[in-house]
């Protein structure tokens, strides 16, 4: 009966590492500065803001897309739109090459991100939800891991 | 000679005085400016081997002539300014050197190929007034930014280094001066339209042969103005696109046409190595372009493919029993085989340029490796073959090309 107990509880306890990665996976939210008009995004209109193909939110501000240079975040981010980050790249080249759009503001960290999006109107970024700092003016308008 | 020397000097000076102007307008590379200065350089080595066979022999009796030939290259450095003005607004120029350009030795070309002011209301719709390239194709609008280019020697109507072969305004339009353009989304895609004007091609206005000798075949009614286009309005450039491309850019497709008056004064040009005259029509000859284009990834598999089809409405050729039409087809086949390493193969075909018979075809091997964000080493085999039907000539090409490109 110990036996089968110990075995149960290994089991479980097995169970919970291998789960902790998720559990643990980082919550992603994507922020705004606080007077654009949207209050939820979907993966498409995340995909079209990413790609430069839509310069303008709905009241016709002008949209800054804020990028971070790396990360597990921006990986996370790009697979959560599904592009990869070197396809992002080359889209994001082209566009400015034929002066058709301006590359995404890259900055060095998320919270470099959260203070860039706080002060530009029009903003756009993406960041893990503890780099949020309270006396930010940001507005969340997705959630993804 | 003198005085186009000036002029070229003159040129040379205003472009520069722009330079430092756009240099001193703010600070050029911090996201917060909003003045850009970017750039795309391509540095090359390259080996050729030629063999042209004359079914014909020369007066010496020569039937075979070879060439092998190297050299390091400058091949291209283009120098991009952006400036977005305010919200609606914004500006661009693209300043182009060629071939280890010297004025000092003159060689190589200095030229603005873009210079444009874009009002944008939306997405769906933008105009841009200025010197600009137009929407045809695939490539046309990319075709001198070398470094967003897998290949150092482009397909052929779009690469310098073949301008003794092609004339490319006679198969794809270089300039347009309006162009009204913008993308719809409608479900999983995009849909792209553009429409422009523009000048006609650009040998009304030079007065030079290729040598610079000032031309003595021209139209009189045409040489009291220099510097600018004197052909009147219904010689114009009008042209198009129109196509679809998905939201995550995976995929494109367009139709393409345009619509424009060929100088065939302008007699400087013809096919490389069978030097007959091109035909003996001195006019302005009616022409219309047609493009197709198809471009895409799967996987890491990425394809290109392109046709152009010119065809001319002109009395006196057809008179003549003179077919004038001009094509070119390209295709391209790669493969990712990293985020760094793209291979490829590709190949290409055309007839023309007014001389009937003449054909020219290449294949194509080569891989880009990208060695960090901003540079890639790239190698190119190309062989391309030139054959003329009516008496069997034959020029084959050999080119191994080496280079590096540089996003600046």
């Amino acid at each position: 009966m110990n036996i089968g107990r110990k075995i149960v509880h290994r089991a479980m306890l097995a169970a919970l590492l291998l789960c902790a990665p998720l559990a643990l996976r980082a919550q992603m939210v994507v922020i705004t500065h606080a007077s654009v008009p949207v209050k939820s995004i979907s993966v498409r209109e995340l995909l079209d803001v990413y790609t430069l193909n839509q310069s303008r939110w709905d009241d016709g501000t002008r949209i800054t897309v804020v990028d971070v240079k790396s990360g597990k975040g921006r990986d996370a981010f790009f697979e959560y739109i599904g592009m990869s980050p070197e396809e992002m790249q080359r889209i994001w080249l082209r566009k400015q090459f034929t002066g058709k759009a301006r590359p995404p503001r890259s900055v060095g960290s998320e919270e470099d991100v959260v203070d860039l999006v706080a002060a530009t109107e029009g903003a756009i970024g993406y960041v893990n939800e503890r780099a949020l700092k309270s006396g930010k003016s940001v507005r969340i308008i997705a959630r993804f891991k | 000679m003198s005085y186009w020397n000036a002029a070229s000097r003159r040129t040379e000076r205003a472009l520069a005085a722009l330079l430092l102007y756009l240099l001193g307008a703010g600070p050029l590379t911090a996201q917060e400016a909003e003045t850009n200065l970017f750039g795309s350089l391509q540095a090359i080595f390259f080996t050729q081997k030629s063999r042209i066979t004359l079914n014909t022999p020369l007066p010496d009796g020569t039937t075979t002539l070879t060439e092998e030939r190297n050299s390091f290259a400058i091949q291209q450095l283009d120098i991009f300014l952006q400036r977005q003005i305010d919200d609606n607004f914004s500006a661009f120029v693209d300043m182009e050197y060629q071939l280890n350009y010297s004025s000092e030795h003159r060689w190589g070309s200095m030229s603005l190929q873009e210079a444009w002011l874009q009002y944008s209301h939306s997405d769906a719709f933008n105009v841009k007034l200025g010197l600009l390239y137009p929407a045809f194709n695939h490539l046309n609008e990319i075709k001198n930014r070398l470094a967003l280019l897998p290949y150092i020697f482009r397909p052929g109507v779009y690469e310098r280094l073949l301008s003794n072969l092609y004339r490319s305004e006679d198969y794809i339009p270089e300039h347009a001066f309006v162009q009204l353009s913008g993308a719809v989304p409608s479900g999983d895609f995009f849909w792209d339209w553009a429409v422009y004007v523009g000048n006609a091609e650009d040998s009304y206005i030079s007065r030079t042969d290729a040598d610079g000798n000032i031309r003595q075949d021209m139209d009189r009614k045409f040489e009291f103005l220099s510097g600018v286009d004197p052909t009147n309005a219904d010689l114009k450039l009008i042209g198009g696109r129109t196509g679809f491309r998905s939201r995550t850019e995976h995929f494109k497709v367009g139709l393409s046409f345009t619509h424009d008056y060929d100088n065939l004064r302008d007699t400087t040009r013809y096919p490389m190595f069978f030097t007959r005259p091109r035909a003996e029509f001195r006019g302005d000859a009616r022409r219309m372009r047609l493009g197709a284009d198809l471009s895409g990834s799967v996987g890491g598999v990425r394809f290109e493919g392109e046709f152009i089809n010119v065809f001319y409405d002109y009395d006196l050729a057809d008179q003549a029993g003179f077919d004038m039409n001009l094509t070119f087809a390209h295709g391209m086949l790669g493969y990712w085989f990293t985020d760094k390493l793209f291979t490829y193969g590709s190949a290409e075909f055309g007839t023309g340029t007014f001389d009937k018979g003449w054909s020219h075809s290449s294949l194509s091997f080569g891989a880009s490796y990208l060695l960090n964000s901003a540079i890639s080493a790239k190698a190119q085999f190309i062989v391309h073959e030139q054959r003329h039907d009516e008496d069997e000539d034959r020029a084959m090409l050999k080119f191994v090309f080496l280079g590096l490109s540089v996003l600046l």
